[in-house]
């Protein structure tokens, strides 16, 4: 434990979950939940993680009995200085899950769709919002373009524009970052197989620090992005060096270069912002329906869908169909993405209008990937993998149980009852 | 030569379950309450909760084979800790006498009891009921923590933390008394048999009412 | 000398039929009881994760818009800004690259 982290580059967050021992009660459940065997202590003795096996899932977090793992990485007090700050333009960007679930910390049944409250609230609090559904309809147009250049290329040997190659099949989805850690720490060979493109979290953070500062007519600097996300390894993602392009764009286009500035600032889980909005006395549940004011918060139901298992791929395969055939998909419900079984697979065939022949794509959809993703992962490495493109969420049931998410202690009523006994409450 | 009376008050079955039990519950509460503390480091605890689930599954066991073997013995143990009248009052409120006998070494008058006097039937109750509550949760916290919704899981572990406290404490009570007590110290650890003086001194209703003679051939 | 005893006297247990059939119920019961309570809970323990995922659903099949390639305000920052999908703007702005991290792991 004493050892320095040595996965880890200089300004990531290293160690995002931690162990409190008094709490720990070594019963191993959380050992069950965690993807990488990063929880170390034996049967009966208190456990403590691996940080440099940890994805920062937080697995352990949401699904410990006894309350033990607890994170280490807490923005809601800097944010509330930002928010406070009448120089500075605060926007939030919302993921898709946080809507579904963020009722629930203020007594709204679980599953309510709270999006209007939500907007209603973070506009109270003094955000601007960004709606991370724009961001993930804006992944789809990049990813879904990726895909077709790497199929056309694999089915017809199309080349790119400049003459460049496209990557390899199958290709991985990449907007889950304990995903995508598990790829650089584990099976770094599949690393050209994942999509290079960003996580719609941090496509939202690059765009509105560049033309977000056209639509809220404010300068880069003085804006302060902040993730609001049902993921803890987000904030391990918006920690990563590279992802600074707006600086170095503006840099680049503007005469004026201050302090660098990352395009994510600051990420806060769903429980993160219900306790900000418990601080400030707003009550999500008892605010009126509000729209979002830009056009970064318009997206479409495809957007929407990406906090689902089997989302992304439903709506990437609604946008390929589009392009690839010219034609509408119907029925717009992809089924076969959706639903718990751990590995989904389904088979669509296109008329690729371009060159007038038919294509079958194989397509899968893998989450709960401590249970599910050895096997599929073996067979891309042996080359025997059928599929052409795979989309992998690390929780169960995708981003809607991420590890940021309100806790659902899932007793009775009257185990609710009692449940402000309990310590992490 | 000795003609002494004597009463079969512990028959096999029950001296058996009871050695069982005291094999398995002596390193359950020893481990319990390590476990609880958690005083040593990391291999020692391992140790300890190896011990406490090996002895906890002996002690599932041997409860499941007295429920099936001994079924009649069983439920005929439960309508006795349950049977309760004024005289399990009086009986608390002098404390069985015990405290007069031990401290002050006078013998005082004590209300009637059955076969199981007050504060054996309210210690039957605490094992019945602990020890059903203990096993099954038990099993839970160490086959499927994480199968369970974690407020399940935390509200079993609350419980056995509450009843394993509880056996355990009361424990030393009932070794005391059950070694201070010597004829009755040899009937459940020995032979079986109580003479029918002692019984008929400290449980006369069950001489009375639940006795019958048993002629024997010598 | 016979020093061991001459004769034993036994008590015979002494349970009714009914109260063998009222106790005998209420231990089965008791048993029986918390046996149900985790199988059903068991049963329900990804319920919450089914409502979340169905509210996103409704999100979806209640839109305007339900795909990705018709978002009009997608389209405007493209227009605006953004240039066109795997262009060179989306390169430096949307797009990134890996590292192995398996050099510095300790295994």
């Amino acid at each position: 434990m004493n050892v320095a982290p040595q996965t880890y580059r200089k300004g990531e967050i290293p160690g995002v979950i931690a162990i409190r021992a008094s709490d720990c009660k070594g019963c191993d459940a959380c050992k069950r939940h965690c993807p990488t065997g990063a929880i170390q202590g034996a049967f009966g003795a208190t456990h403590s993680i691996d940080v440099d096996a940890c994805l920062s899932c937080g697995q352990c977090l949401i699904n410990c009995p006894f309350g033990a793992p607890y994170e280490t990485a807490d923005s809601v007090e800097n944010v509330l200085a930002r928010l406070r700050d009448r120089t500075v333009t605060v926007a939030g960007i919302i993921a898709p899950a946080v809507r579904v679930a963020i009722g629930e910390d203020f007594g709204l049944p679980a599953g309510t769709l709270a999006t209007g409250k939500l907007y209603s609230a973070m506009k109270k609090a003094g955000f601007e919002i960004f709606d991370n559904n724009f961001a993930a309809d804006l992944t789809i147009m990049e990813e879904g373009s990726e895909f077709i250049a790497r199929a056309r290329q694999a089915v017809f040997g199309e080349k790119g524009a400049h003459g460049e190659a496209a990557g390899p099949l199958p290709q991985f989805t990449s907007c889950c970052p304990a995903w995508v850690r598990f790829v650089e720490t584990k099976y770094p060979a599949l690393i050209p197989h994942l999509s290079s493109a960003k996580s719609p979290q941090q496509m939202a953070g690059a765009v509105a620090k560049t033309y977000g500062t056209k639509v809220w007519n404010k300068p880069a600097d003085r804006l302060y992005t902040v993730g609001i996300m049902p993921c803890t390894a987000k904030k391990l993602e918006a920690s990563r060096p590279e992802f600074n392009q707006a600086f170095l764009y503006n840099r680049r286009n503007n005469a004026a270069a201050g302090v660098a500035y990352p395009d994510v600032d600051a990420v806060l889980t769903t429980r993160d912002l219900s306790r900000l909005f418990k601080k400030l006395n707003i009550d999500l549940a008892a605010q009126k329906d509000s729209a979002g004011d830009t056009l970064l918060a318009d997206y479409t139901g495809a957007g929407t869908i990406f906090g689902n298992t089997g989302g992304v791929m439903e709506a990437a395969v609604r946008t390929a169909c589009a392009v690839i055939t010219g034609k509408e998909l119907t029925p717009l419900d992809f089924r076969p993405a959706r639903g718990l079984k751990g590995v989904k697979s389904a088979s669509v065939t296109l008329h690729d209008a371009k060159y007038s022949k038919d294509v079958t794509l194989h397509l899968a959809v893998v989450h709960n990937i401590a249970q599910n993703i050895d096997p599929l992962l073996r067979d891309v490495l042996a080359g025997t993998s059928p599929y052409h493109f795979i989309e992998v969420m690390n929780c169960p049931g995708g981003c809607v149980n991420g590890g940021g998410q309100p806790v659902y202690g899932n007793g009775s009523s009257w185990l609710g009852a009692i449940r402000p006994w309990f310590a992490w409450n | 030569m000795h003609h002494e009376l004597l009463i079969l008050k512990h028959p096999l079955r029950v001296r058996m379950f009871h050695y069982l039990l005291i094999v398995s519950f002596l390193p359950l509460a020893a481990t319990g309450v390590i476990l609880y503390f958690k005083p040593l480091g990391e291999s020692a605890m391992n140790l300890a909760m190896q011990i406490h689930a090996a002895a906890g599954a002996l002690l599932a066991l041997a409860a499941g084979a007295f429920f099936l073997l001994a079924f009649d013995r069983l439920l005929l143990f439960v309508k006795r800790i349950f049977t309760f009248s004024l005289d399990d009052v009086r009986w608390f409120a002098v404390l069985g006498g015990y405290p007069q006998k031990l401290l002050l070494g006078r013998k005082i008058s004590v209300p009637p009891m059955g076969k199981y006097n007050s504060g054996q039937k309210l210690f039957g109750i605490c094992v019945l009921i602990g020890g059903a509550v203990l096993i099954i949760s038990g099993l839970a916290l160490w086959a499927f923590p994480h199968l369970l919704p974690r407020a399940a899981t935390a509200y079993l572990g609350l419980l056995h933390t509450f009843f394993g406290w509880l056996l355990t404490l009361f424990l030393p009570v009932h070794l005391f008394l059950g070694v201070y007590m010597v004829d009755d110290f040899k009937a459940m650890i020995l032979h079986g048999r109580i003479p029918l003086a002692e019984a008929g001194e400290m449980s006369p209703r069950w001489v009375e009412k639940e006795i019958i003679p048993l002629s024997e051939n010598q | 000398m016979e020093k061991q005893s001459l004769s034993y006297i036994e008590n015979q247990p002494a349970l009714s039929r009914r109260e063998f059939i009222t106790i005998g119920g209420i231990v089965v019961a008791f048993l029986a009881l918390p046996v149900v309570w985790i199988r059903t809970i068991v049963a329900s323990n990804n319920d919450y994760i089914r409502a979340r995922t169905k509210g996103l659903y409704q999100d979806d099949a209640r839109a305007a818009v339900r795909v990705s390639h018709a978002n009009k305000s997608v389209a405007r920052y493209y227009r605006e800004f953004g240039g066109e999908p795997l262009g060179h703007l989306s390169h430096e702005l949307l797009h990134t690259s890996y590292i192995n991290r398996t050099k510095g792991l300790v295994s």
